[in-house]
């Protein structure tokens, strides 16, 4: 925030607690909209004072929106910033409001959407599974601060460097090329949780013995022989293809089932 | 063990707690790990809850919000199914058998909300904002944000009051090779939720990531944080070549001057 800034610090804090409720009111039409509306209230009130263009600003903000939740807040303090120069500027055309805020919905969407499910979220997950799965107490909770410190250190960090730098911010970051820079580190960290978490948590194993007597032994041995994590990758490879031909994943699913049943009933496994 | 009010109302609580996450920064505590043990918390069985909220996590590791495609309603299906693996004692297979088609059925019930409770509480918005009613804006949102997430826990309780002795009866009628085929899809459609995770984010240049996780966790049985730390090593390597071609590519815009 800049010295000379009409927007207080305790309109930051409302515009921070606000924003934690973005996908409480998520619609078909507009999905974000209603919330997103109700995040820029305070910042509205604070600097227009006639009602014309209060209801300009609503409306504004009440158009479609969709954005990862978690660091939204970066695109709130651009908007605010935004929003305080219309107010202070006559020439300011407030339609490049709404066209920045359409614009950067995307990126900030992608970069978020990926760190946060796909690299995050995974990470919890497969170390809160081992606690869990052990009965101790330690899993949800380790599951909880391994995603929402970083979180919460996030949105606070995107919402003041938003405010303090406005519509500017994403033209530093596009030139620099730090956003693809994140994208990738977050991708090359997800993957590799990804592949490691296939490996160990999708289980599928021949249990049917093959040879006679004290020879016998299950195929799945000589499975092993071939590659170990044999059945999780092809079953992995198989979805990833399929899912690459549109098929839908209730779909998937449902094949899934009918192929296990299938299998339990053929004693195979 | 029995159904009673208490237990449909602390139902009630568990289910409105979890969907209310999204009034909370959508912090992630409405997934099965987290929903898994309150249940179990409140059934008097944390032990089982872990273990199913496990189970069910990786059962619906697929199932997250990107865009405008909205995942099975995970947060029912693991209350009633928990609910009932733990009240009946049952296998951890019929609880991936209930939860996922649990999961479905509400998520359709909560489509109709989205597609009509909360585009008519949009539009009521935007007849306050044509009149510049600030205070019109955000009581629609506060009533509509947390109405929406009372209707659906609701739902679980009364889908955990009405359902659970229902299942039962059903349930007992299913022959052994399904439970066991059950058992063996729990197995199976994490691949799914892998690979729909992957499906974001895998370009032909990150294959080698994906594989060295794979083989790393596969062959020498590294740990999922050991294998994260190794992906750290990873991104900071790709950090560096990225600086060093970038200060290449620089050097060789001097020598076209």
């Amino acid at each position: 925030m800049t010295t000379n800034s009409k927007i207080t610090r305790k309109d930051f804090w409302s515009v921070f607690f606000r924003s934690l409720t973005l996908d409480s009111s998520w619609n078909y039409e507009r999905m974000q909209n209603l919330s997103f509306a109700y995040t820029m209230a305070p910042i509205i009130r604070r600097l227009y004072s006639n009602k014309e263009d209060k209801a300009l600003a609503l409306q504004r903000h009440l158009e479609f929106m969709s954005i990862t939740p978690h660091i939204s807040t970066l695109l709130f303090g651009i908007t605010s910033a935004m929003e305080e120069e219309n107010s202070k500027n006559k020439e300011f055309d407030s339609s490049s409001i709404s066209a920045v805020k359409s614009s950067l919905m995307g990126p900030i969407a992608g970069v978020g959407d990926s760190f946060f499910w796909g690299t995050l979220k995974v990470i919890a997950t497969g170390i809160a599974i081992s606690l869990s799965r052990e009965g101790n107490m330690f899993g949800p909770i380790a599951f909880l601060l391994i995603i929402n410190i970083p979180h919460f250190i996030l949105r606070y960090i995107c919402l003041d460097r938003g405010l303090k730098f406005g519509a500017k911010f994403f033209g530093d970051l596009g030139s620099s090329g730090l956003i693809q820079t994140i994208t990738e580190s977050a991708s090359v960290l997800g993957l590799m949780v990804i592949g490691a978490m296939t490996a160990s948590n999708v289980n599928f194993e021949l249990t049917m013995k093959v040879g006679g007597g004290k020879i016998a032994e299950s195929l799945q041995t000589y499975i092993d022989q071939i590659m170990l994590g044999f059945f999780p990758a092809v079953f992995f490879l198989i979805i990833y293809w399929l899912l690459g031909k549109k098929v839908k994943t209730t779909t998937l699913l449902l094949g899934v089932i009918v192929f296990s049943i299938l299998v339990a009933l053929t004693g195979l496994a | 063990m029995d159904i009673t009010i208490g237990k449909i109302i602390l139902m009630f609580l568990v289910a409105f707690f979890a969907y209310m996450h999204s009034y909370f920064g959508s912090n992630m505590w409405n997934r099965p790990i987290v929903v898994g043990p309150l249940v179990g918390l409140v059934l008097g069985d944390l032990d089982s809850g872990l273990k199913l909220g496990a189970t069910l996590e990786l059962v619906f590791m697929g199932a997250f919000p990107v865009g405008a495609s909205n995942p099975p309603d995970f947060v029912s299906g693991t209350i009633i199914a928990t609910a009932y693996v733990i009240m009946s004692g049952k296998s951890i297979a019929s609880a991936v058998l209930l939860a996922v088609p649990i999961a479905t059925l509400v998520l359709l019930i909560d489509n109709l909300q989205m597609t009509f409770l909360l585009t008519y509480a949009s539009h009521k918005a935007d007849k306050y904002a044509l009149e510049g009613d600030i205070k019109g804006v955000e009581r629609t949102q506060v009533i509509f944000g947390i109405l929406n997430k009372l209707i659906l826990a609701a739902i679980v309780a009364i889908g955990f009051a009405a359902g659970v002795p229902v299942i039962e009866t059903v349930l007992s009628y299913v022959p052994k090779f399904v439970t066991h085929g059950l058992d063996i899809a729990a197995g199976i459609i994490p691949a799914i939720g892998f690979a729909m995770l992957a499906k974001m984010m895998l370009t032909k240049k990150m294959i080698p990531y994906l594989l060295a996780g794979f083989l790393l966790a596969a062959y020498l049985e590294v740990t999922v944080v050991g294998v994260a730390l190794f992906g750290i090593v990873a991104v900071l390597l790709v950090i560096n070549s990225k600086e060093n071609s970038a200060v290449k590519e620089v050097a060789l815009d001097d020598n076209e001057f």
